[in-house]
């Protein structure tokens, strides 16, 4: 059949997975330390085509689109002033390191709390690391945010529940501060433009599926007929 | 979107708490969802996820603002700690709500009815102003020591449940009371305001219905797409 077809219904797949991970930014708008992702595009392997009686080479052409990376953008997102003395913010690169059961972890998120052995964990329970990953007594319900550590990350993957895995390489230049929280990297005026630009391309291979359809029923029924 | 309702109604129980005396403001925290491949038409690696949830980031215990009553039976805590009370189902509890009553049995209790622990007996006949109640938590009854009214706290102030009537019961997570720090004052014949924040209240309830509203955008694209998808064949 004509690759046509194929080629258009691949952009449209493509546009609905990147549909999706604009969906999921939007829906984190409001999740502290949250980093937004970027999808990238890539068309298949393009092929020559070539005149089926002389053999002369038409052209390339090709042979659809895929999702070939998603990038996730760890730039720091503005600070919120939030006065609780347990909600801590990184401005600069870097991470804090959280002990969790699977391993550490890693995270932007500040918003801490101290456990009934006084320790200082994050929302979801997990101790919280100095830069000599040991756990961080609070004094008085505070903590210095000077002993919270600041890691460097190669390769951060994203992994939900605001956590992050990657392999540390060091310190990070940026420094902890407290009282604050940082804002979520999503950008709604952004995801709503890309979404629309989404689904237009989405509409635009839905036409070109139709139009192929339309030529290939001109090719089944009318040629050849008659009158 | 469900995350987002969640916060709205935290937000609502803030506000209609604006002026309860000792209420302390509910504080929602979000978290993102599980991350994995995405569907076909994406190379390896592609990871999309699946959104957010609410997480429960406890109260902000933050001190509100001392209001003069003069009334001698309304005491206002300065700095961390509760009032250890038992409430009338026999739990033990901790209160930062200081209006207190005596019953007709002369016993010292709370507005709901809870006792203060250890209980304190006024004898009969001592009139309100004679009452005096110390910084330390001592109260006096025409100059006679009756009792103290006992000053706690706890490791974890976030793992307190709230147990509704302004108390709030230990659990495992927030650690058994211990003895709040010796800066934590009484104050006699002023009640602690609500430290809701109306301000930051307001800004986080059209931060929230914004979210809200931008999470059904997406719904509605999402549809879009697939009515278009569904037309491909007309």
């Amino acid at each position: 059949m004509d690759r046509g077809l194929y080629i258009a219904a691949s952009g449209m797949l493509a546009e609905m997975a990147r549909q999706d991970l604009l969906a999921n930014d939007l829906a984190n708008a409001s999740t502290a330390g949250y980093k937004s992702d970027r999808a990238t595009q890539r068309s298949f392997a393009e092929v020559l085509l070539t005149n089926t009686q002389t053999g002369a080479v038409v052209g390339p052409v090709g042979t659809g689109a895929a999702i070939t990376r998603q990038a996730t953008d760890l730039s720091s997102a503005p600070i919120k002033e939030t006065g609780e003395p347990l909600d801590f913010a990184i401005t600069g690169d870097g991470f804090f390191a959280v002990q969790t059961a699977q391993g550490t972890r890693y995270t932007r998120n500040g918003q801490f709390a101290v456990d009934a052995q006084g320790r200082l964990v994050s929302n979801a329970g997990d101790p919280v690391l100095d830069a000599n990953g040991r756990t961080i007594t609070a004094t008085n319900g505070t903590v210095d945010p000077r002993r919270i550590g600041v890691v460097a990350l190669t390769n951060p993957v994203k992994q939900g529940d605001s956590l992050v895995t990657g392999t540390p390489a060091g310190a990070a230049n940026g420094t902890v501060r407290s009282g604050a929280l940082e804002g979520s990297g999503a950008d709604p005026a952004r995801s709503m433009v890309d979404m629309i630009d989404s689904m237009r391309a989405f509409e635009a291979g839905q036409k070109v599926i139709q139009a192929i359809d339309e030529t290939l029923g001109k090719a089944a029924t009318q040629v050849g007929s008659t009158s | 979107m469900a995350a987002q309702q969640q916060r709205l109604d935290a937000v609502a129980n803030d506000l209609a708490n604006a002026n309860t005396t000792g209420y302390k403001h509910q504080r929602v925290g979000f978290r993102d969802l599980v991350y994995d491949q995405t569907g076909r038409s994406s190379a390896q690696g592609v990871r999309t996820g699946s959104g957010a949830a609410a997480v429960d980031a406890g109260r902000s215990f933050a001190q509100g603002s001392l209001q003069r009553t003069d009334r001698p039976l309304d005491v206002a805590l300065q700095g961390e700690g509760f009032l250890r009370i038992r409430l009338p189902d026999g739990r033990d509890a901790l209160t930062r709500d200081g209006g207190l009553h005596i019953d007709g049995a002369g016993n010292l209790t709370t507005s709901t009815g809870s006792f203060v622990q250890p209980a304190i007996k006024v004898p009969a006949g001592t009139a309100e102003d004679e009452i005096a109640i110390g910084a330390d938590g001592t109260v006096t009854a025409a100059g006679r020591r009756i009792g103290r009214l006992e000053i706690v706290t706890v490791r974890s102030q976030a793992g307190l449940q709230s147990a509704g009537d302004n108390a709030f019961v230990t659990t495992a997570t927030s650690g058994p009371a211990i003895a709040a720090p010796r800066a934590t004052v009484l104050t006699q014949g002023a009640l602690e305001a609500s430290n809701t924040d109306m301000a930051d209240a307001m800004v986080e309830m059209i931060e929230s219905q914004r979210s809200y509203q931008l999470a059904s955008k997406a719904i509605t694209m999402a549809d879009e797409m697939m009515g278009i998808a569904n037309q491909v064949k007309r």
